[in-house]
This record gives C-alpha cells, sequence and structure tokens, in this order.
C-alpha cells in the first residue's frame, strides 16, 4: 500500500469532515467553471499562458538578468540563491544587518519549501504569518494542507477553540466573522510593531523591474506599509517578460484558483518609497535542474492558483495531509517526484488518471500525463511496489495462454462462491472497507459472443 | 563561481530549444456597457459604486455615505471636511484605523471591478489601513480588460501601485466569506 493510501486512512475515518472538504472544494471548482463561462476567449488565454512561460523558460537566464538589471535600476537590491540553504542565509544576513527581531510576512509557498520560519524562528526572529488561513495553521502547529487555502481542512469550531485559547475569543463562538475580525485586531500590534516585512512574488516583471503581489485580505501590501526593509522571495520560475504577459495571467490567477475575476489587491512594487529598502532573493533550489528534464519541465509553468487541488477527486477526498510533500495534490505530485524520487515516490498512486487538473490547469501543464509517465518510470528508478510487480507478472503468465486465462476466470467464478470473510480481508488488496466485491458476469464476453454468433 | 553564475550556468545547459514569443492572435473580450459591467463586478465582489449627480460635491458624496466617519484622511482639495492631511503625518501607523480615507485612482477595469491607484499620497499605509475607502475616478476612465489595463501610461511610471477590486476579504474559515480581513472594511469607488 502506497503512503499516501497509508495516510489517507485518518482524513477517510471522519467521514462528515471528508464530506465537507470534499464539498467545499469542489464549489470552489464551480466557481472556476462559472468564472471560466464569463470569459468567451478562456481557451485562447490559456494557450497564450502555456506559450508565454513556454518562450520564458526557454530565455529563462537572459529574463533573469533583465529583470535584475530594472528592478536595480528601480533601487531595488537583487540577491540570487543557488539552494534553500543560500535562501535562508541571506534573508537571516538581511534581517541581522537591519537589526530586526520581528519578521510579518505573507504567504510563500517558497518559505515553507526552504523551511525557512523555523530557520529564523531558531535565530530568535518572530515570523508572523499574516493570511488568515495561514496564521490559523501557524497557530495550530500544523503545514497548511493546500496551497490556496491553507486552512481548508480546519472546521470552524475547530478555530473558534484556537482563538479563544490565543486571542480570548468568547467560548463556543465559531462565527466565522466575527472570528475573522478578532484575528484582524489581534494582528494589528503585529503588523504595526514588525521591522521586517516579507512577501512572496506572484509575478516578477522583466522589463520594467516591478514584482506583482496578489493577495485577498491586503496583508502583502499592509506589511509591507510599515518596516522599512522589504524581502521579497521568488523562485525563479516566476518571471514573466512584459506587462503584456502580466495581462494574461491576471486575468487567469484567481478566476482559475478562487472563482473571483481578479484577487482583490494587485499590487505592483516597482521603486522602494523613500527611506525603505527592497530586496528580492531569486531562489534555483533545483529549478534549473528540473528545466533539463523534458518529460517534466512543463511544471516550471505552474501559477500556484490551487485549480488543480480543487477539481482532483483524490485530493477532495483525502486531504492535503495524505501526500508526503508539502505541497499535495497534482501539482504537488509532480514537483515531489521533481524533487525526490526515491522520498515522494509515495503520492504517484494517488492519482485516478481522470485529468481534469490538466483541463483546468491555466497554463495547461499535463499534470496527470506527467503523473502517468512518472509511473512508467517507477521500475527504472527501482522504485516499483515489489507486489505489484508480482502482481502483473503473474497477470502476463495468466493472460498470455488461452487455456491459463480461461481457467482463471473459472477459477474466480469458484473463489466468488467462498465466504465473505476470506475475500474481504486485508489479504485481498481489491477488497475495501464499506465496499463489496463486484460479482463476476454470468457469463463471459466470449461465451455470450459465440452463442450469439450461432443464432 | 558566484551563485548567479552558478544558475547561469545551469539554465544554459538545460538543452531546451529557443521558443518564440507568442503574438496575441485573438480579440479579448469588449463590453457594450464598460460602466455598467464595471460596477456590476465590482458590487459582485464587494465593493460598492456610486456614480456622482450632477452639480453634487465629494463633500456631499462622503455624508451621505458615510455619516459617521470622524476621521477623514485626504490629500484631495474637493475634500474640505478631511480631518487629517496624510501626507503631514510622519509615522505611518498613525493613520491606520482612520475610520475613511480617500484618495485618486486613475482608471477602472470593467471586467472585473478593479481600480488601478498609483501611489501619489506619502505613505500608501492609507490604503490599507483604513476602515473605509473611497476611491474617485473619472467617470470616462474604464477599459475593458487587463490586457489594455497593465499597458495604459499610468501603470508605466510609479514607485507601488495597485488594483483595488473591493474591500478586503477572506473565505480562509470554512469558506464563509468575511470583508474586513486586515484592510478596509468598506470600498466605494466614486465616478465622476
Amino acid at each position: 500500500m502506497s503512503t499516501h493510501s497509508k495516510a489517507a486512512k485518518r482524513f477517510v475515518a471522519d467521514a462528515e469532515r471528508l464530506a465537507w472538504h470534499d464539498r467545499a472544494l469542489y464549489a470552489v471548482r464551480e466557481k472556476r467553471d462559472r468564472m471560466m463561462a464569463t470569459v468567451p476567449e478562456w481557451e485562447d488565454l490559456r494557450r497564450m499562458a502555456s506559450e508565454i512561460k513556454l518562450h520564458t523558460l526557454s530565455r529563462l537566464g537572459d529574463y533573469l538578468c533583465e529583470f535584475e538589471r530594472n528592478a536595480t535600476a528601480n533601487g531595488m537590491q537583487v540577491h540570487w540563491a543557488a539552494d534553500a540553504a543560500e535562501m535562508n542565509e541571506t534573508v537571516w544576513e538581511l534581517i541581522r544587518r537591519h537589526g530586526g527581531r520581528r519578521l510579518v510576512k505573507s504567504k510563500s509557498m517558497l518559505a515553507e519549501e526552504c523551511g525557512m520560519t523555523p530557520y529564523l524562528e531558531a535565530r530568535g526572529v518572530e515570523t508572523v504569518e499574516s493570511d488568515l488561513g495561514e496564521r490559523i495553521m501557524q497557530l495550530l502547529h500544523m503545514p497548511p494542507s493546500h496551497i490556496v487555502l491553507p486552512a481548508i481542512a480546519v472546521r470552524r469550531e475547530e478555530v473558534g477553540a484556537l482563538f479563544e485559547r490565543e486571542m480570548g475569543t468568547e467560548p463556543g463562538n465559531s462565527d466565522p466573522t466575527y472570528l475573522t475580525h478578532a484575528a484582524r485586531r489581534a494582528l494589528r500590534p503585529k503588523f504595526l510593531e514588525a521591522d521586517v516585512s516579507m512577501t512572496g512574488v506572484n509575478f516578477a516583471v522583466a522589463s520594467t523591474g516591478a514584482l506583482a503581489v496578489c493577495t485577498n485580505e491586503g496583508n502583502a501590501d499592509l506589511g509591507t506599509s510599515f518596516a522599512n526593509l522589504h524581502i521579497a522571495i521568488m523562485g525563479i520560475e516566476k518571471v514573466i517578460p512584459d506587462m503584456e504577459a502580466l495581462g494574461v495571467f491576471t486575468r487567469l490567477l484567481a478566476r482559475s484558483g478562487t472563482g473571483q475575476p481578479v484577487t482583490t489587491y494587485t499590487s505592483l512594487y516597482r521603486r522602494p518609497a523613500p527611506g525603505c529598502e527592497i530586496h528580492v532573493i531569486l531562489v534555483d533550489n533545483g529549478r534549473s535542474e528540473w528545466l533539463a528534464d523534458e518529460a517534466h519541465r512543463n511544471m516550471l509553468k505552474c501559477l500556484r492558483c490551487g485549480a488543480c487541488m480543487n477539481t482532483c477527486p483524490v485530493y477532495r477526498r483525502s486531504g492535503g495531509y495524505s501526500y508526503s510533500y508539502f505541497i499535495p495534490g497534482p501539482l504537488g505530485i509532480n514537483l515531489g517526484m521533481l524533487r525526490s524520487p526515491k522520498r515522494y515516490h509515495g503520492n504517484v498512486s494517488a492519482c485516478s488518471l481522470c485529468y481534469s487538473c490538466s483541463n483546468v490547469c491555466p497554463a495547461m501543464i499535463d499534470l496527470g500525463e506527467q503523473i502517468y509517465e512518472w509511473r512508467q518510470r517507477l521500475d527504472t528508478l527501482g522504485l516499483a511496489d515489489p507486489m505489484k510487480k508480482a502482481a502483473v507478472k503473474g497477470l502476463d503468465f495468466v493472460m498470455g495462454g488461452r487455456r491459463r486465462f480461461y481457467g482463471g476466470i473459472a477459477m474466480g467464478r469458484l473463489a466468488e462462491k467462498l465466504p465473505r470473510a476470506v475475500l474481504e480481508n486485508g489479504l485481498n488488496p481489491w477488497s475495501t472497507p464499506g465496499r463489496a466485491m463486484p460479482p463476476f458476469a454470468p457469463r463471459s464476453f466470449n461465451a455470450w459472443w459465440k452463442k450469439e454468433m450461432k443464432r | 563561481m558566484n551563485s548567479k553564475e552558478k544558475i547561469l550556468k545551469r539554465l544554459a545547459g538545460d538543452g531546451m530549444e529557443p521558443r518564440p514569443r507568442p503574438e496575441m492572435d485573438f480579440v479579448p473580450q469588449r463590453f457594450a456597457d464598460r460602466e455598467q459591467t464595471f460596477v456590476e463586478r465590482l458590487e459582485a465582489g464587494g465593493g460598492c459604486a456610486v456614480r456622482m449627480e450632477a452639480g453634487e460635491t465629494l463633500d456631499e458624496v462622503i455624508r451621505r455615505l458615510y455619516p459617521e466617519a470622524k476621521s477623514i484622511a485626504s490629500t484631495m482639495d474637493e475634500v474640505t471636511s478631511a480631518t487629517i492631511n496624510p501626507d503631514r503625518v510622519e509615522d505611518p501607523r498613525q493613520l491606520v484605523d482612520v475610520d475613511l480615507g480617500v484618495v485618486r485612482g486613475s482608471f477602472g477595469v470593467a471586467e472585473n471591478g478593479a481600480v488601478w491607484i498609483a501611489q501619489e499620497i506619502r505613505h500608501k499605509a492609507l490604503y490599507f489601513g483604513a476602515t473605509a475607502l473611497m476611491i474617485v475616478i473619472p467617470r470616462e476612465a474604464i477599459v475593458d480588460t487587463m490586457h489594455e489595463a497593465v499597458v495604459r501610461p499610468e501603470v508605466d511610471d510609479f514607485g507601488y501601485g495597485c488594483f483595488v477590486s473591493g474591500p478586503s476579504k477572506t473565505a480562509d474559515i470554512e469558506q464563509a466569506l468575511v470583508f474586513g480581513a486586515h484592510g478596509p472594511m468598506s470600498v466605494t469607488v466614486v465616478l465622476r
């Protein structure tokens, strides 16, 4: 059994939570569909987004240098980090030099990827997540379970209990409006007292040296409004050629991710305010190697909208924590395999190959097809499941000969007559609690065909 | 070799064939009534749109919509009801939780109800710290889509700028929509 199936057992055991999770995410998927229907040129936009990304990736070094040149001319300072360790060190060095102790940050999957928060906390920097969902997860001491909806697996009663403990809200009050406004009040001083702010980057525009940051809460912009040091961290694939490209991507991002026509705030940082500094860290951490893998370089087109998770039937019914990589769903399965097949191959079976992810992806990434390709590679990588291999070999033998094949069917019909306890137990990998084994058809197709032909 | 050189060297060896920059080969949607679409979509996102009546002043609009507002921050000359000139404030923290900020926006985008604000006040904290934000844009300055928006001259020269499409919001607790996450609880766009 895969690591995903094993981990999913816990999530699946809570049937009510599972049903809610499934419905809530599918509702987001449906909102996305309604948004798509308002844009007649939707498929043209997706194709354009995909082609712009591929073009940019094919000249990534040039665009990064162009971005660096223009951002520097605008008064920003650009740093390059080859890996997670170098990014963390660069962030720490900037904070240390600044004399910073309190960092307020908006959501960044790159920070998660690099383990930045624990690294900074160990050095005495208080690091406060300002996105409400991320803040909930931080206070729960748990990682996000979705890249756009970090607290999607947490129920309102749990948030109520958490806030009662952390912020002294009324016992038993789990009204989302009440709790959100309590968090607003509790986070105000964190914003005002922070001496360093950090944001992720949705798009870095090479031609103008501007950073685009998209949020609904306005937390990124409030965060950068007080502290005079703003550190922006980005994976190198986030650079786009120009403003025309930004027009294409901003039309797709929120419609795909949350079913909104655009995020509430799409901010462009171009020049630091007087007396302030903006430092941009361009982080590789494996990306340049992934680009060399022709079968999987498409992953670098990703806008991190989360649409592939919302639509995935396996993700919706197994939750983010069933995946061993920190990003779940079709995106995480693929990124995990790029990171380390040895550590994360337990996720590739968490896919029914329905390819819905490929159909909703705004950058037309062939996510499902790539998962299929990874499965084909497992044996070469020495990671194929020995049980499955043995089963396939056995089936190959049985199906390889006429007599063996029909003999096998006859055996199956006999086996069906065995008591249920013998069939539906842990030894039969096709047996699942709550699901009866399907009965054999009364007659094989072959037998039916022969009989009908005689008529 | 420093990290930049290392990364660039790895990228140069990625074996990827150069791919051309695609041309925009389709015509983006246009709206029969841009102003109407803008208003509808802004309101769908929780914002509020107000068309100024002939002869009406901004002060009257403010009184009509925000009669309770005591602290009003604005640098606009016509807002005589302003109690704070935000550009005279040294510490941006003082602009947090003012009742109302009144600011100029450049233009609106019909397809998503967003307004482009290029920062022209001293502290951008007002845009995000005010409890309510009123953005004034010229009525005729509405474009169809983001394709046109991002290549406007106002989006070419600025230090900080933002497309704002409504009040700050979140649905992070059980997907229930709540306005006023960290930024303004309400946003009104005045078309004049």
